[in-house]
């Protein structure tokens, strides 16, 4: 065996360890949801069981509101993430084909807002929504979302744009088409890569949000964070086998999604700089 | 239909790239514009596409005036020197595209395509996507979209540019009795001097964004009005020496030409390869040691070193046997064989004998 075949299965080791390091918390939610209460707390922990279904039925049979929170976490994210990549790409074609004055600038002015933590916009932002009669509405909600996922998905769409050439543009317009036919039929099939990147990471975003869905959402809007929140006392300790199931269920989606497109995942977090490798 | 530009002007931040440019174009001529790159000649077809806004002056097409009509309602079929494909199209889908815009019917855009394809034999690439055509494929594919546009006017910038020699030769063909049929004006533009020679009823030489030279192509080759004329358009290329005369007496390289001119000044003279006589004595005589023979089948180009001055000589083979490699060879060449310019206008002053 001579060195450097030995150096590469050095990497793969290493590469297979951390990844083991990392997923093990996963595998430990997931395995839990298959277990018994006690099979769970024990000690050592039991890698060898018998699995049990109870506690996907028990989250079924007695969780009474678990499909309204399943179904507002998939209706919440889809609705503000399709109206942020909408808005979105009309903003980024402007700003990456009109180049008005100052764009740059504008962009960072844009992007500022996700510089500030949500505790420190949570208070207004209650006011203001408590104020209007906005609470536990799905349509605030969503569209409180969707100003939030918008200037990362410009920041992301821009980039892909700026690698659309004008040229092709151009040679739109002088075959007799519209500014339209040119945006959609000319520019946007081109930019898949970034649509998909773009709309990942604001699925994840939402996805995962919780502090603005039990503040400013309500019971109607309750989404899977804020079941899990919620109901992890529910039964006066700390309820396990609802906390492993529902976790369980609740990263499926991100992971299938993921998984399906992991390489526009990567084209997006570098704005579209890895074009090619798409 | 005819084009007109009227005193056209169009600058980018400080740069001048069209002059005032006044032009008027035949209708169903072809026309062939060539100039050094950034020359203006890119741009002056953005302006008349529509792609780009003048600073000043007006274009007329056919007796009306689309300065400021939108490039979709200008009908003007366009080749861009980008070939600018749509990766999600087919070949096809490409080729068809102005007629898909236009709302064709489907078995006319078949046709038509088809026939286009078949004259820039694509025909068997029709049904893949551009990602995995080679260059000149994805050029030809270009062109023939360019072509399939339903308008009377043309504007073709350098659409042959690097694609090989026979395919070259035959598209310039097909492009020229294409035009014929089409009964379509043509502007072309171009930096070779071949496709100008070959294809141009009009040939038009632009510098620095002002028109130069204006002729037909025997025009602008024997009585070149300006110093780009002549570099741009011959091959080999012309002998262009600078120098400086001075009290009636013009010295450039080896050459000593008595010159009657009040203002002394810089200037550069030009000499076609084949005014420069091996063995010759008529005119101003010289001598210079051979560097380099070419064999072009009909005809040598020599490359000379006269005095550290290079110059290269073409005649025809048989008129006389090939130079020996690093022989010194006397040549001459007679006075009105040289054409003088102005070394900073590049403007004609004239030649070296009435």
């Amino acid at each position: 065996m001579n060195a450097e075949s030995l150096k590469r299965k050095g990497y793969y080791a290493v590469l297979w360890l951390t990844s083991l390091l990392f997923f093990a918390p996963v595998a430990w939610i997931v395995m839990s949801s298959f277990k018994t209460r006690n099979d769970i707390l024990a000690v050592p922990p039991k890698l060898i069981f018998s699995p049990t279904f109870d506690n996907y039925l028990d989250l079924l049979d007695r969780n009474t509101s678990f499909v309204l929170q399943f179904a507002n976490s998939v209706v919440l994210s889809l609705s503000a993430v399709v109206i942020a990549v909408v808005v979105s790409f009309l903003a980024a074609f402007c700003f990456s084909r009109f180049k008005p004055k100052g764009t740059n600038f504008l962009m960072f002015i844009l992007l500022s807002i996700r510089m500030l933590p949500a505790p420190a916009v949570i208070l207004p932002v209650y006011l203001m929504y408590a104020n209007f009669g906005w609470k536990d509405s799905h349509i605030a909600l969503i569209l409180f979302y969707a100003m939030f996922s918008i200037p990362f998905s410009v920041w992301i769409l821009k980039g892909f744009l700026d690698g659309v050439s004008v040229r092709f543009d151009e040679t739109g317009l002088v075959n007799g088409g519209s500014w339209l036919h040119v945006i959609f039929r000319v520019v946007l099939p081109q930019l898949k890569p970034g649509l998909i990147a773009a709309f990942i990471f604001n699925m994840i975003f939402v996805w995962n949000e919780f502090l603005f869905n039990f503040i400013v959402g309500g019971v109607s809007t309750q989404n899977i964070p804020y079941a899990l929140a919620v109901g992890t006392y529910s039964d006066g300790g700390l309820n396990w086998t609802f906390i492993a199931t529902l976790t369980t269920i609740y990263i499926i989606p991100p992971i299938v999604f993921i998984y399906l497109f992991q390489k526009y995942l990567l084209a997006g977090m570098t704005f579209g700089t890895v074009r090619g490798e798409v | 239909m005819s084009v007109s530009f009227q005193s056209l002007t169009k600058r980018f931040g400080a740069d001048l790239a069209i002059d005032s440019l006044d032009l008027d174009i035949e209708p169903e001529s072809f026309t062939v514009f060539c100039g050094p790159p950034k020359c203006g000649k890119s741009v002056l077809f953005r302006l008349l596409v529509g792609l780009e806004t003048p600073d000043s002056g007006s274009i007329i097409l056919n007796g009306t005036d689309i300065t400021r009509i939108g490039p979709a309602n200008r009908q003007v079929g366009y080749v861009p020197q980008s070939f600018a494909l749509y990766p999600h199209l087919t070949v096809y889908q490409n080729i068809a595209y102005p007629l898909t815009l236009a709302r064709r019917p489907k078995d006319e855009i078949a046709r038509r395509v088809d026939r286009a394809a078949g004259i820039l034999s694509i025909t068997h690439l029709l049904e893949k996507t551009p990602d995995l055509l080679s260059g000149g494929e994805k050029q030809r594919t270009a062109v023939a979209r360019g072509l399939l546009h339903d308008a009377s006017v043309f504007v073709l910038d350098d659409p042959l540019v690097g694609l090989d020699y026979k395919l070259r030769e035959r598209l310039m063909d097909e492009l020229k009795s294409l035009q014929t049929e089409l009964k379509a004006t043509f502007l072309y533009a171009t930096s070779d001097s071949m496709e100008a020679l070959t294809m141009a009823e009009r040939l038009i030489v632009l510098d620095k964004g002002r028109k130069v030279q204006d002729g037909s192509v025997e025009t602008v080759y024997r009585e070149p009005d300006h110093l780009r004329a002549m570099e741009l358009i011959g091959f080999p290329r012309a002998n262009l020496i600078g120098g400086r005369h001075s009290s009636g007496l013009l010295e450039a390289g080896p050459f000593r030409i008595p010159l009657h001119r009040d203002t002394p000044g810089e200037v550069v003279i030009g000499i076609r390869p084949e005014a420069i006589k091996l063995g010759g004595n008529q005119g101003i005589a010289a001598s210079a040691e051979v560097r380099l023979v070419e064999d072009l089948g009909s005809e040598y180009v020599v490359y000379l070193d006269s005095n550290g001055q290079a110059l290269t000589a073409a005649y025809p083979v048989g008129d006389s046997p090939a130079p020996a490699f690093q022989s010194s060879q006397g040549f001459a060449v007679e006075p009105r064989d040289i054409v003088i310019f102005d070394a900073g206008s590049g403007a004609r002053i004239g030649r070296g004998a009435a």
